[in-house]
């Protein structure tokens, strides 16, 4: 059962074309900005920049997104198509989401640490807006950050696959109304906004960064687990 | 193998599947033959677990179908379905890798007659070709139940032809249920043995075709000898060019009296009488 996940997981990385290409195109735009700023600053004609700015890490961060929405909209019938099973696609998927957070956490702390390092020596300033610095992750450590960035990617990829997977069924609409009902009515009402916090502080601020990391795959493979039965009752 | 019992699924006001029963238990090539919105997809997907039905109860393989127990030895697919972009040859090794008991060796002869290049993509090629490629993965599968809806839609006579042989090739390799629905009937005729008519939601008939072809006839002639006869057959639909009568006939042979004459019906006349014409099949 295990490799015909893999498989699963390879067909689905070869066919994420569009998400790939959305998160070049916007990496790239930022690249070439970049690019301007140091060709103006190296020419004399601009010196420095006060601001702050996102770091170019942050922008990888599509890609999990994207992928999670794709996978179950795009792929999931292409791959019953083929004859894969819904367990096979159920493993693979859950694959696909942990090598994506891994490799996207990975590639955005060593942006993070080389190229954000040397546009705030040249021309940024103010400096740059990346989630290990504005989480508070960074200060554990390059490593730890790395993991704790992994598991809320993860946390992120599971939410939101398991919604676009229940987005052709009324429960699925349900559930995305729930979630922006939850977050207006919580925030007014002192009891529940302390509820939020809790909530939030658990899978981002948490002193403990091991808790940190538990949360969130522990929420994040309970939610994905949604989707044996999603995918069980969805028409092919 | 496949079994359903009293089964109904409405649609709001319409029964698309109006309390069916029907056992299919041996294998063969079936065809399921209807008119537009008649139910045959309703029908297939009932089989595959793909919708749930609205009453009743479906048995494949001993157990009970829901869109929760989809049976695994169902193999569905429509015409026009999706597929990834990727290359033939890769689309192939990929069903292989995903099931037990694939036959690659089948696939890549088939790709190989019905001049399907290895290395073109699938939005390359044509409509016809595609559903040729989806109804080769299809085939090359295990499943015990394969359940074609429309795959000749698009196919010119040649495709058609040749999709034909590859149901024959792929049924003599690998004897199971194939449901083939189709409203290409006198074609798909030469390699299905076996029958099923849906109209308004209805099954009106399951027969072998050998048994139709034995049992449907037309008698031609003058209409004053011709009317008489049909008081003792079960006349499905009369036809008048001025004095002659041709009366289209299901059930056994008569002894004919002189002047009338008897000719074979075509399963497509068949198919029309029994779902346009007035009469129906006792």
């Amino acid at each position: 059962m295990l490799n015909k996940s893999l498989v699963v997981a390879k067909t689905n990385f070869r066919n994420l074309k569009l998400a790939y290409i959305i998160t070049a195109i916007v990496l790239g735009c930022m690249l070439i900005q970049d690019a301007v700023f140091l060709i103006l600053h190296y020419s004399g004609v601009y010196s420095q920049w006060d601001g702050t700015s996102v770091s170019i890490g942050n922008y990888l961060f599509l890609l999990p997104i994207l992928a999670a929405v794709f996978i179950p909209l795009l792929n999931f019938r292409k791959m019953m198509n083929l004859g894969a099973k819904r367990t096979d696609f159920f493993v693979g998927c859950l694959v696909n989401h942990l090598v994506i957070a891994a490799v996207i956490s990975l590639a955005s702390i060593i942006m993070f640490l080389t190229y954000d390092t040397f546009m705030v020596s040249v021309i940024n300033t103010g400096g740059t807006l990346d989630v290990v610095h504005w989480f508070g992750w960074i200060e554990n450590g390059a490593v730890i950050a790395f993991f704790q960035q992994f598991a809320f990617l993860f946390l992120l990829a599971s939410v939101l696959h398991t919604l676009s997977a229940a987005q052709d069924k009324w429960y699925g609409w349900v559930a995305d109304v729930l979630i922006v009902a939850i977050i207006a009515v919580f925030i007014p009402i002192a009891p529940l906004r302390a509820a939020l916090v809790w909530f939030f502080n658990l899978i981002i601020f948490h002193p403990n960064a091991f808790a940190q990391i538990a949360a969130c795959l522990g929420l994040g493979l309970a939610v994905y687990t949604l989707n044996v039965l999603l995918f069980a009752r969805k028409a092919i | 193998m496949i079994e359903f019992r009293n089964v109904t699924k409405q649609y709001k006001d319409v029964a698309a599947v109006d309390r069916v029963s029907i056992r299919i238990n041996k294998n063969g090539i079936y065809c399921l033959l209807g008119r537009n919105g008649a139910g045959k997809t309703t029908f297939m997907k009932l089989i595959a677990g793909h919708i749930g039905a609205s009453g009743g109860e479906i048995i494949v393989n001993g157990k009970t179908v829901s869109t929760s127990r989809m049976p695994e030895c169902v193999n569905f697919i429509e015409s026009g379905s999706a597929q990834f972009n990727m290359k033939v040859s890769d689309l192939i090794d990929t069903a292989a890798a995903l099931q037990d008991g694939f036959d690659r060796d089948f696939a890549r002869e088939m790709t190989e007659r019905f001049e399907l290049k290895l290395n073109k993509r699938f939005k390359q090629l044509s409509f016809g070709m595609k559903t040729m490629l989806t109804t080769i993965i299809t085939l090359s599968n295990n499943s015990k139940v394969i359940l074609l809806d429309e795959p000749t839609l698009g196919f010119d006579a040649i495709m058609r032809d040749q999709f034909n042989t590859l149901l024959v090739e792929s049924y003599e390799k690998n004897p199971r249920i194939i449901i083939v629905s189709t409203h290409l009937i006198d074609e798909i005729a030469k390699v299905t043995e076996r029958l099923i008519i849906i109209n308004n939601g209805k099954i009106l008939m399951e027969a072998g075709i050998e048994e139709i072809d034995e049992n449907a006839y037309t008698l031609t002639g003058p209409t004053n000898l011709v009317s008489p006869l049909l008081s003792s057959v079960n006349c499905m639909g009369t036809t008048t060019i001025g004095s002659v009568m041709a009366a289209y006939v299901y059930g056994e042979r008569l002894t004919l009296p002189q002047g009338v004459s008897t000719e074979r019906m075509s399963l497509q006349d068949f198919f029309i009488r029994l779902v346009g014409g007035k009469g129906n099949v006792k």
